[in-house]
């Protein structure tokens, strides 16, 4: 009995392995179908043959009806249409830029990855595009012109927008003005808790919209005075409005289409209005674009299908790319730029991206010998001058060339290089005070050992110090705090390094991400890795997150200790405003400019008054700079008419691959 | 099969139940303990939108509380809620999603190994010291202590990047060959070891002589006796070794890029994702006390010589 139930279970067990295989069979048919780059040069396609058979036998069934019937299925289906798409000279190019972006609904995005993707399947009243030159615009796409606005009697601004004629949903339905009106009061809302939702600060009504007790039925100033107008009014004019309205978090959305909460997140409910439509979402795995005929537009766009692969694994798209899989990779693996910059110099790009790299102190950390007897304001300037000191010690030019390798800029100021002021100019090289170097220290490569013995006296005055080692003692241990990353830990290491060679001890520290957030915005630090990208082409984005009551002010400036310390001053009666404080406390001076700045109107004060607030900011040594992002990706060189945008975001629609 | 037998799976049964709340209670504490929260960025957003999410999650609650309607939503409604960070989407979907290729990886993996495995240490054995039993046997020492991320590499290196012929990405039924042989490649070594030392085993038995002397073939002893005798641990083997496959297949998945489940359990933790973590915490855990709870029942039933008190 015992023997023939344990051969039984033997033949279960073989019976199991043949049904195993047998299930791989017609997977495997599906395979050489739906990739479609190695099935032209492997072996494989032989075996493949009786499935591309099959598919144009499918493709005669009408594609559309059948849309998401199963998981597996729209594979097939996609492989089926694009066969024949492939004979008529239709083009495609499969990229990758993150993993699985946590949402494709433009008003919830925050990700530069998801930008890219929201950007093409939307179509806001502007967009970024190339002008004949070559150089980055901002055009208007949904709205006709891009107007001037009109100035009312209370001093708000507002904007009549004429959407476009023809303009149509995926679904084939009219875009009209409602359909902007609500997308923006959905992103500005409460309920809806956008991480992007102050982008609509700017406008009027937003204030009521976030108020502690909101007044009742407070919205944003915004309405559709009939299908084709738009009607908004912001608080005041800002120089930048143009360039939000091409950001995604004020691209529109459909009313009945967003009811739905899982609307954004598969292809049969994503209803868009831009130059492609989704037709495919194979999550963690493929989200398939395909040209949307719909689109005013539609003529303009060359590339009929764009296939974003989720990966994040900088490895993984390395290798999708080396084997000519994938024509653009995001991510590269930090070990091997060097590499890769010999190997493929025409692929490897680097372009600029508004951001900077900076190690933030924790304005309350302890930096002073012990027993020294600076109190209040003086021990506050101390500690200003010591971390500026500090600051001076670093190689930026090393840390950029042999650490970092990705064609970084050494920074000297915090508003990041790519800001513009209004006459065209860098913003950063007007910054800081000195006729000689742009910012607020000279990061050249000639001028390290000036930096260097300028520090050491400094420090001197407060540390005592040992001429023939060069080792100042009694400077208290400092931890650095970094989130795990081999690139953060590199650079670190060397901050670490720089320190050890004038007897500062600096221990580092790693956490995981979230914690990492977390610990810094708690202020449990004393000096950690920083970096901020910007939102948009003002250097208010770099300003405004260091207000007392700001999320973003890992510093703690005018918080614990800080709050009571009078230790800045403020005097702007000379640009015409009513603002003068000798010590005043962090909110007496910063918050009240950068106040100011944002009630300001006229755009050469507004400007003047952002170099004072980064003056005021820089002046503290809380805030050390170390470079200016790029943005690193691999091209492959096939590929014509990419551009991609300060921002980070890519635009595959004008691509042709040869 | 008795009445003991039937109160011994009960009783596992029910151990299985307890451990599986264990696990949904441990996790639930200590992932709230964690420092950091599923609505924080590089950009953090302001009090008020922070408040109005987690009121929206039921968040602001006590955390007890939010433990007791958690656990009743699962046991009475199998609901898992939905995703913080996948906004739209329901926890259930996302696993169902990374399980599906996940399953299909580990089951497809397990059978290859199996497949192979077991003829090969079949072979062994009956090749014993042989040149054929040395070459097999160097080969699973190298699969079995070679770790999964640098066979995947090199895996990867010669078949998509150097020859080309296979796709660097699980996106495809075609991108999961690499994948698969990638995880079978250690229990398949396992599992020839298994066979070989178990059939060694099996054929020093006086009933193999026994039949032997009585004029038995060779193959009947083989097949009939001895095989089917040995194959006792790679059956009890098996079932752990799928759960293993099915939940530890991370690292291989975040090689080619394959949408599994071990991603998603891995990015949820990181992202702070509360139900997701928990979501696949729970459909891991029940997964691998099933897979040993029945293995130790085939255990019982395929060797009536163990006690199972």
């Amino acid at each position: 009995m015992k023997k023939i139930l344990a051969l039984v279970l033997a033949l279960a067990m073989v019976f199991a392995l043949t049904a195993c295989g047998g299930t791989t069979t017609p997977k495997a048919s599906e395979a050489p179908a739906a990739t479609e780059a190695p099935a032209e040069e492997s072996p494989a396609a032989e075996e493949a043959a009786p499935a591309e058979e099959a598919a144009p036998a499918e493709e005669s069934t009408p594609a559309e009806e059948a849309a998401p019937a199963e998981e597996a299925a729209p594979a097939a289906e996609e492989a089926a249409a694009e066969e024949p798409a492939a004979e008529a000279g239709a083009s495609s190019i499969a990229v990758c830029l993150a993993s699985e972006p946590d949402t494709l609904d433009p008003a919830l995005n925050s990700a530069v990855d998801g930008a890219t993707l929201v950007s093409h399947l939307f179509s806001g009243l502007a967009k970024w595009a190339q002008d004949d030159s070559g150089a980055l615009v901002i055009v208007p796409d949904a709205a006709t012109e891009l107007v001037e606005g009109v100035e009312n009697e209370d001093g708000t601004v507002t904007y009549t927008y004429t959407l476009r004629d023809g303009m149509k949903w995926s679904d084939g339905k009219d875009v009209t003005a409602a359909d902007f009106a609500f997308a923006w009061q959905r992103a500005a809302s409460v309920e809806l808790g956008a991480d992007y939702g102050y982008m609509f600060e700017v406008v009027d009504g937003y204030d009521d919209v976030w108020a502690e007790e909101p007044p009742e039925g407070a919205q944003l100033n915004v309405k559709a005075v009939d299908d084709k107008t738009l009607e908004v009014t912001l608080a005041n004019a800002v120089s930048y409005w143009n360039e939000l309205l091409a950001f995604p978090t004020y691209f529109p959305v459909r009313e009945d289409v967003v009811s739905n909460e899982g609307w954004a997140t598969d292809p049969s409910t994503y209803v868009s209005n831009g130059a492609y439509t989704m037709t495919g979402w194979n999550h963690n795995s493929l989200i398939t674009l395909e040209k949307n005929p719909n689109y005013v537009d539609a003529d303009k766009v060359l590339m009929d299908k764009i296939e974003f692969y989720l990966s994040d694994d900088a490895n993984n798209q390395l290798s999708n790319f080396k084997n000519g899989t994938w024509q653009l990779i995001d991510d590269v693996p930090t070990n091997e730029i060097a590499a890769l910059k010999a190997d493929y110099p025409d692929e490897f790009k680097v372009e600029g991206q508004i951001g900077t790299y900076y190690v933030c102190w924790n304005v309350n950390e302890q930096i002073l010998p012990e027993g020294s007897e600076l109190e209040g304001v003086d021990a506050e300037n101390a500690k200003a001058e010591i971390r500026n000191a500090i600051s001076l010690i670093f190689d930026r030019n090393y840390i950029v060339d042999d650490i970092a390798q990705g064609g970084q800029v050494p920074a000297s100021s915090f508003v990041a290089m790519g800001m513009t002021n209004p006459d065209g100019t860098q913003f950063y090289q007007t910054a800081g005070s000195s006729e000689d170097f742009d910012g607020y220290y000279n990061v050249s490569a000639d001028a390290l050992e000036d930096n260097f013995t300028q520090a050491i006296e400094v420090l001197k005055k407060y540390y005592d110090y040992d001429e023939t080692t060069g080792q100042f003692s009694g400077f208290p241990t400092l931890t650095y705090l970094y989130n795990t990353s081999e690139g953060h830990k590199a650079i670190g290491e060397y901050l670490q390094s720089a320190l050890a060679g004038i007897g500062i001890t600096m221990n580092l520290e790693n956490q995981e991400w979230a914690t990492f957030l977390n610990t810094r915005k708690n202020g449990d630090y004393s000096i950690a890795r920083n970096g901020w990208l910007a939102d948009y082409n003002d250097p208010i984005c770099f300003l405004d997150m260091w207000t007392t009551a700001s999320g973003n002010n890992d510093v703690q400036f005018g918080k614990g200790a800080h709050k009571d310390v009078a230790a800045y001053s403020l005097d702007l009666t000379d640009l015409g405003l009513d603002v003068k404080v000798e010590n005043g406390t962090w909110a007496e001076t910063y918050d009240v400019l950068i106040k100011a700045i944002k009630g300001c109107t006229d755009n050469e004060v507004r400007y003047e008054l952002m170099h004072r607030a980064e003056d005021l900011l820089m002046s503290t040594g809380c805030i050390c700079p170390l470079y200016f992002y790029t943005d690193l990706f691999m091209l492959n060189k096939d590929v014509e008419g990419f551009f991609s945008n300060p921002l980070g975001y890519k635009y595959f629609m004008y691509c042709t691959v040869k | 099969m008795n009445v003991k037998t039937l109160k011994y799976i009960l009783k596992r049964i029910l151990l299985a139940i307890v451990t599986v709340w264990v696990v949904i209670t441990v996790t639930f504490f200590v992932m709230h303990a964690v420092p950091g929260g599923p609505f924080m960025g590089e950009k953090a957003i302001s009090a008020a939108a922070q408040a109005a999410l987690e009121a929206k999650y039921g968040l602001d609650k006590p955390l007890m509380q939010q433990y007791f309607t958690y656990l009743k939503d699962v046991v009475t409604r199998f609901d898992f809620g939905p995703s913080l960070k996948q906004r739209g989407r329901m926890v259930i979907d996302i696993i169902a999603d990374g399980m599906k290729t996940s399953a299909r990886l580990g089951v497809v993996a397990a059978c290859l190994a199996a497949l192979i495995g077991i003829p090969l240490g079949a072979v062994a054995a009956l090749r014993r010291n042989r040149l054929i039993d040395k070459i097999i046997m160097v080969l699973t020492t190298a699969f079995v202590s070679m770790p999964s991320f640098i066979m995947g590499s090199l895996l990867l290196v010669i078949f998509a990047i150097r020859l080309r012929v296979l796709p660097a990405n699980g996106s495809t039924a075609e991108g999961l060959i690499l994948p698969i042989i990638t995880l079978a490649l250690y229990p398949m070594a396992y599992i020839t070891r298994l066979t070989r030392s178990s059939m060694l085993d099996v054929l020093g038995q006086d009933y193999i002589r026994t039949a032997k002397a009585k004029g038995v073939s060779s193959a009947k002893i083989i097949f009939g006796h001895a095989l089917k005798n040995s194959l006792i641990p790679v059956i009890t083997y098996f079932g752990p070794m799928l759960a293993y496959i099915v939940t530890g297949s991370l690292v291989v998945e975040q090689i080619f890029a394959v949408p599994g489940i071990g991603r998603a359990f891995v990015s949820s933790i990181t992202n702070r994702d509360y139900p997701m973590v928990m979501g696949t915490t729970i459909v891991l855990a029940v997964l691998i006390v099933v897979m040993n709870l029945v293995s130790d029942i085939l255990y019982k039933v395929v060797d009536p010589r163990i006690n199972l008190e």
